[in-house]
């Protein structure tokens, strides 16, 4: 059965992600996180708010998330994108754009809202959980589901292999942040 | 008279130093042959990115003036950004905005609202530090120097007419995976 994974526990994750991506350089911010605020990693924003050595930009739109991930990027700035299943439907043609064709490495944590606890998502009654990751099998994105804080490793390792194929890479955010 | 595109970015082209520039759409063939190597990328595959990309940019070079040179169609199709730029609040970032009312490429079809749209309005509404329309080029070469200068986020709105060539008219130039490869590298060799 999934579990809940801790607020604190992600944010720390994510700053293990950056200062590797910095090659152990602790120069602040580590990183920028570009969110368009995600109910379902409402902890993990809440915590942010209080977080000095993680930058947060908060983007009107997951298109403008991925435009400004791209700069950031070509700057030598490492980041990561929270959005929403829905955000990634509503931006999959940014998507192709900046990570696939311009082959920018790019990570997004993509949380499932309304997913079922009981149910694998491709049995959700909700046609956004279902066809989360179908969508990303379609554009050929690598991903993995947080299923539990023993998976938070994901978040490195997609990280990593965003960098490594120079494209997009997601993990998802299978239960409600707590 | 409205102001030639191609003007403004053979001025902008003196003046710039060592300016990051994010052409769009009409801006783009030009620039390609106005400023041919140099530190540039254009929003190429992801229309109404241009100043999100120059957001980017900017926060990572934060000692390094960023200049995009979007569209009004393009700006429309994620005017979002306006908000997000205002949020995040570089100062190192100069929006301009080539105001033509038409979507050249497709062949020139009014943009919703036309020339009425007022961007000027709504950069200050959404929270840039300073928003201004320029209608005349001699207006904009006594201006240029602030606009390199001021502290941003800076959006100028440019009276302009239609661009001589387009995209369409004018194919060419690197693939923006190529663009990203060698921007990078040039920005990381410049430290």
């Amino acid at each position: 059965m999934p579990e809940s994974i801790p607020a604190p526990l992600i944010i720390d994750t994510l700053k293990d992600t950056f200062r590797e991506a910095r090659g152990g350089n602790t120069r602040e911010p580590l990183g920028w996180i570009l969110s368009v605020p995600d109910t379902h990693q409402k902890t993990v924003l809440a915590a942010l708010d209080k977080e000095r050595a993680l930058r947060v930009v908060t983007c009107a739109t997951e298109d403008e998330a991925n435009a400004v991930g791209a700069g950031l990027w070509i700057g030598g700035e490492p980041c990561v994108l929270m959005i929403q299943h829905a955000g990634l439907f509503a931006s999959v043609n940014t998507l192709r754009g900046i990570a696939m064709d311009g082959r920018v490495p790019m990570f997004y944590l993509i949380g499932l809202l309304s997913r079922e606890k009981d149910r694998d998502p491709k049995d959700s009654r909700h046609s956004m959980v279902r066809f989360a990751e179908p969508l990303l099998d379609t554009f050929g994105v690598p991903h993995a589901r947080l299923e539990g804080p023993d998976d938070v490793h994901l978040i490195p390792e997609y990280y990593r292999l965003s960098r490594e194929r120079r494209g997009p890479a997601a993990v998802l955010v299978g239960l409600e942040t707590i | 008279m409205a102001i030639k595109p191609e003007d403004v970015l053979r001025a902008i082209a003196s003046a710039r130093g060592n300016a990051i520039c994010v052409p769009t759409m009409t801006t783009s063939p030009a620039w390609r042959t106005i400023a041919p190597d140099d530190l540039s990328i254009g929003c190429v595959g992801f229309m109404g990115g241009a100043s999100s990309l120059g957001l980017g940019l900017a926060l990572a070079m934060p000692k390094r003036r960023v200049v995009v040179f979007d569209g009004d169609g393009s700006l429309l199709m994620q005017l979002g950004s306006l908000a997000t730029i205002a949020g995040a609040a570089p100062r190192n970032l100069t929006h301009l905005i080539f105001k033509n009312g038409v979507y050249h490429t497709s062949g020139a079809q009014e943009i919703p609202g036309g020339l009425t749209v007022d961007f000027v309005q709504m950069a200050k509404g959404a929270g840039y530090r300073k928003a201004y329309a320029v209608t005349d080029f001699d207006d904009f070469k006594q201006r240029l120097s602030s606009m390199l200068g001021d502290e941003g986020p800076l959006l100028v709105e440019l009276h302009t007419g239609l661009a001589d060539k387009t995209p369409m008219t004018d194919r060419g130039g690197q693939p923006f995976h190529q663009q990203v490869e060698t921007l990078r590298n040039k920005l990381d060799k410049a430290g």
